[in-house]
């Protein structure tokens, strides 16, 4: 058998043919195959190929090769010319160019505006030296209504696990932070926020000391350490005021420090603001008796050792509460410091959202905005893709490649995208306080590093995906059919530019939805009946002379005209309560059953002030002495206990005998995402932190400016620092407040920008239909059938669109409502009123375009061809 | 403006054009080249001259007709041109008149080591 004569590797023929010029792949392979068999004659097959490798390899000559840069030629001319297409493209479509250019604008102005927000909120305490490591341990308590998570903890806990677990590198423990201090110096008195904390507060927290030794500035009991801030109100500079001794005040206790250090003022990132710091040493003085292992009123910080595993160490310290007080079971966990802002719900013990969610929902509805924008460009480039079919086509037959015609097409929406990112900066800087006041924050606009990047960054990604399907789509065209005028404009793309109509306008109605629910939401917390009266009450804290006589001020004040009533309390009635677990006793109590109840300390007429109603039994009352020994409960309370005539019953609290004198009818204290809880009143004179004020309704201006003037005889040195108690239980509603009007603006933007490629659309569709139009009414075809020619077809999507998103909407909106304790009805009006008006702003929009082009006189439009 | 001058081994390969007339391709000048010489040349370096000479306006070329060779492509046909033939007596006669220059008696000193 004869074997077949070998044959050049097709290896390095392939690769020849690869980098050769084209033309002259003929006469060298030509040339390199007889020198091939030249060389099989003479040596072996091997050989042969070898040299035809050889051979090959020496045609890597300048000369020979393909000029594989073709389009890259010029890359500067190239550049010049693209964009020379570019701006004349935008200025021959100088509607769609602003259409696209204002909804890209707006678009990335609200992108910009929520990732400033978003960063902000990301980097809220990531600022200590330890982060990495710092850790704050949380207790769970058992109550009948499920786990309650606090952050409060005994005592002893950070020295002890500081002491016995060898994970623990360093630990520090501080109490509540409380803003109801006051700092005296000389005649100087300042409202504060302060926290007593241990030694090795400045070693865990790197706030950076001006003045002191991180390692001692607070072992001393009468040490102190100020805010900068505050040691230049006091003294001037801070190197003044170490050694100084001023006199601070918190509740009735009074006393005297020595400031030993001074620290920078807070960054505007940390989470805890405070004016300054006092010894640890002091608060388990004023505690007493109460630091034992069953009492939480310390906080605990730890820093673990590098490489520690969290899990493994939650686990081993669990039940550590419980190995030191057999009686006191109250779980506790490490949660990452830098995770308390944004991670700080909890629900039976485990971790569950809070405002990372804020932060989540904004980024998503930041993605959507930006997407929406794009969509409109997608679809208004692809609309008009019969206007570039002959420049694609032109170019394609001179020797285009597709990768060349792909670049140009993304290098027009990057620039569109740029110019867009320029006016956008401009809104950003424009909005930018209004949009501080709705998040209460403090955010700028800085040219540095850490925004120019993310903000181009923003505006490329936006750029690219807005010219990711034209181009595309406009460089698939082929270039025959294209010159010769057809434009097949194919069935999948007519389907995907309807789907991304469906699509806006599905988020569209989502975010309509969502606005309603949550304003709705939103009115009825505001309007609830709380069972208590928050309107024309005034309140500020009890400071210097008025605590000393708190009696005689309350009468002074009470002799005002315009004041209705006046009382005080300890504690506030939104939130600031106390609360407590065990150590209470009834008849028929079930002797397993732990309870939890929240308590405030009045002082007499403070339940007729607030307007709480009594179920039975009577008020506390001067009339009948001995009442601070008497005790007043809510409905909850007694419905929890299970108590049949309470009045007149026992209630042994903390081993007192306690004499139930009434009952009142159930009322909001907290925020209304939770349920009324059990709750009772104590009758506490003289502990009074607070004084609140009635007014009139009518007279505050005037009864205010009086009280203020007789504070200031009353009480000289101090301010008379007031507020309303209606706005302290808006303030409980912020984070709603944010996203209720910060969805409305976005909502707004969503649906506008949305409208803006829908009336591109419905523009484009009219003129390229005029003549179809024209025709049709030749034929008898009235301006009514014409314009339900031309929107049936948007009406469609836009249908299609109600029905994707209003079950979306539906369930999103249950999810946010379950949050509360008391939720408006989701009534059926909110999703048929939502679709009904996505449809009428379309057809508003589309109908400012049909009805233009029905009306049009068809001698006019078909008089050329 | 072009480069003109001719290269020493450019010379040599419009001279083996002249010589090999209608055979004067590529691989053949390679061929004659290597044979004439004794060096190896690849066909490439070869192929790069001559399109360098024919930019110089010192070659033309022309496609040859289709041969049952070679997998039956046509070969490119290299003549020397009218330019090309003046270029190539202008070096000779350059070369000649040094050489009727150089004196007699050097000619025994010439030393193709270079060891002077």
């Amino acid at each position: 058998m004869k074997k077949d004569p070998p044959i050049p590797p097709p290896l390095a023929q392939r690769f020849l043919r690869w980098f050769l010029r084209e033309d002259l792949a003929e006469e060298v392979q030509g040339d390199l195959e007889e020198q091939f068999d030249v060389m099989l004659e003479s040596s072996s097959p091997f050989r042969a190929k070898l040299n035809y490798w050889y051979q090959v390899f020496h045609y890597l000559r300048p000369f020979a090769i393909r000029n594989f840069k073709s389009t890259y030629t010029n890359p500067t001319i190239m550049f010049r010319h693209n964009f020379i297409i570019s701006f004349r493209n935008f200025k021959r479509n100088t509607s769609s160019f602003f259409i696209n250019l204002i909804g890209l604008s707006t678009a990335l102005a609200c992108a910009l505006l929520i990732f400033l927000w978003v960063n902000d909120e990301l980097h809220v305490d990531n600022f200590h030296e330890k982060e990495a490591n710092l850790y704050q341990v949380l207790s769970n308590q058992k109550t009948e209504e499920g786990i309650d998570t606090w952050p409060t903890t005994p005592v002893f806990l950070g020295e002890a696990l500081s002491a016995e677990m060898p994970e623990v590198e360093l630990a520090t423990s501080t109490s509540n932070l409380m803003d109801n201090f006051t700092i005296s110096f000389g005649d100087n008195h300042f409202k504060s926020s302060a926290w007593f904390a241990d030694i090795n507060f400045f070693k865990v927290f790197s706030y950076h000391l001006l003045q002191g030794d991180p390692h001692q500035v607070i072992a001393d009991k009468s040490s102190m350490v100020i805010s900068e801030n505050m040691a230049k109100k006091l003294f001037q500079t801070p190197e003044n005021a170490v050694g100084k001794t001023v006199e601070w005040q918190v509740y009735t206790i009074k006393k005297q420090a020595t400031v030993s250090g001074v620290y920078q003022d807070l960054p505007a990132n940390a989470s805890q603001k405070f004016d300054f710091v006092l010894s640890y040493e002091t608060y388990k003085d004023i505690l007493g008796d109460g630091t034992h292992w069953g009492n939480f009123n310390a906080i605990t910080y730890l820093v673990l050792q590098e490489g520690t595993d969290l899990q493994q160490f939650n686990e081993k310290i669990e039940h550590f509460i419980t190995t030191k007080r057999a009686d006191s079971d109250a779980p506790i966990f490490l949660q990452k410091y830098s995770d308390r802002y944004l991670y700080n719900h909890f629900e039976n013990g485990m971790q569950s959202g809070g405002r990372v969610e804020y932060v989540r929902l904004f980024s998503v509805i930041a993605i959507f905005i930006l997407i929406i924008a794009c969509i409109n460009f997608m679809n208004l480039s692809t609309a008009k893709a019969t206007c570039r079919m002959k420049e694609v086509g032109v170019k394609k037959a001179i020797g285009a490649r597709r990768g060349s015609l792909i670049f140009q097409f993304m290098e027009e929406s990057v620039v569109m995208a740029f110019l867009a990112l320029g006016i956008a900066i401009l809104l950003v800087a424009l909005f930018l306080p209004q949009f501080n006041t709705i998040t209460g924050k403090q955010l700028s606009l800085q040219m540095n590093t850490n925004f120019v990047f993310p903000f181009l960054g923003i505006a490329l990604f936006a750029g690219l995906l807005a010219g990711s399907y034209p181009a595309f789509y406009l460089s698939r065209f082929n270039p025959v059919t294209v010159l010769k005028g057809k434009l097949n404009s194919s069935f999948s793309a007519l389907l995907v530019r309807k789907g991304l109509v469906i699509f806006q306008f599905t988020l569209s109605i989502v975010l309509i939805v969502s606005v309603m629910v949550v304003y709705e939401q939103i009115k009825l917390i505001q309007t609830k009946n709380l069972g208590y009266n928050r309107e024309n009450i005034i309140y500020f804290s009890i400071d210097g002379k008025v605590s000393e006589d708190p009696e005689t001020f309350l009468s002074a004040i009470k002799k005002i005209p315009g004041v209705a009533n006046a009382s005080s309390m300890r504690g506030s009635m939104l939130g600031d309560f106390g609360a407590t677990f065990g150590y209470f006793d009834w008849e028929g109590k079930d002797p397993d059953a732990i309870y939890q109840f929240f308590h405030l300390g009045v002082n007499y007429e403070m339940l007729q002030l607030l307007g709480i109603e009594m179920e039975e039994g009577r008020y506390f009352s001067r009339e009948y002495g001995g009442d601070t020994a008497k005790i007043i409960l809510n409905e909850a309370a007694i419905e929890a206990m299970g108590l049949k005539d309470p009045v007149g019953k026992t209630f042994n609290l903390w081993g007192n005998n306690m004499e139930i004198i009434g009952v009142t009818k159930n009322f909001n204290f907290e925020s209304l995402h939770e349920n009324v809880k059990p709750f009772f009143f104590r009758l506490l004179p003289k502990d009074a932190e607070k004084v609140l004020v009635k007014i009139v309704p009518g007279r505050e201006r005037e009864t205010i400016e009086k009280l203020q003037d007789f504070y200031a005889t009353f009480n000289p040195g101090y301010t008379f620092d007031y507020q309303f108690l209606d706005d302290e239980y808006q303030a409980l509603y912020a984070a709603e407040q944010r996203v209720s009007s910060l969805s409305r603006y976005f909502a707004g933007i969503t649906i506008l920008i949305s409208c803006l490629g829908l009336f591109g659309l419905a523009a484009f569709t009219a003129q390229r239909r005029l003549k179809e139009i024209g025709i049709r009414k030749i034929l008898g075809s009235t301006e009514a059938g014409i314009v339900y020619l031309l929107t049936s077809d948007f009406t469609k999507m836009v249908g299609i669109a109600i029905l994707i998103a209003l079950p979306v909407s539906y369930v999103l909106s249950r999810h946010w409502l379950q949050g509360f304790a008391y939720r408006i009805d989701l009534a059926w009006w909110y999703f048929a009123g939502a679709g009904l008006a996505a449809l009428l702003i379309a057809w508003f929009t589309v109908g400012l375009q049909t009805v233009k082009a029905s009306r049009v006189n068809p001698s006019q439009c078909l008089k050329d061809e | 403006m072009k480069e003109t001058r001719l290269g020493d081994f450019e010379e040599v390969i419009l001279l083996l054009v002249g010589i090999l007339g209608e055979e004067a391709y590529a691989f053949k000048l390679a061929e004659e080249f290597e044979s004439q010489t004794g060096r190896s040349i690849s066909i490439g370096a070869v192929h790069s001259t001559l399109s360098r000479l024919e930019d110089k306006g010192f070659l033309k070329s022309a496609m040859g007709k289709a041969t049952a060779e070679r997998g039956g492509r046509r070969k490119r046909i290299y003549t020397i041109t009218a330019y090309g033939q003046r270029a190539l007596v202008a070096s000779r006669d350059f070369k000649l008149s040094l050489w009727q220059q150089y004196p007699a008696f050097a000619t025994d000193k010439l030393n193709f080591g270079g060891q002077i």
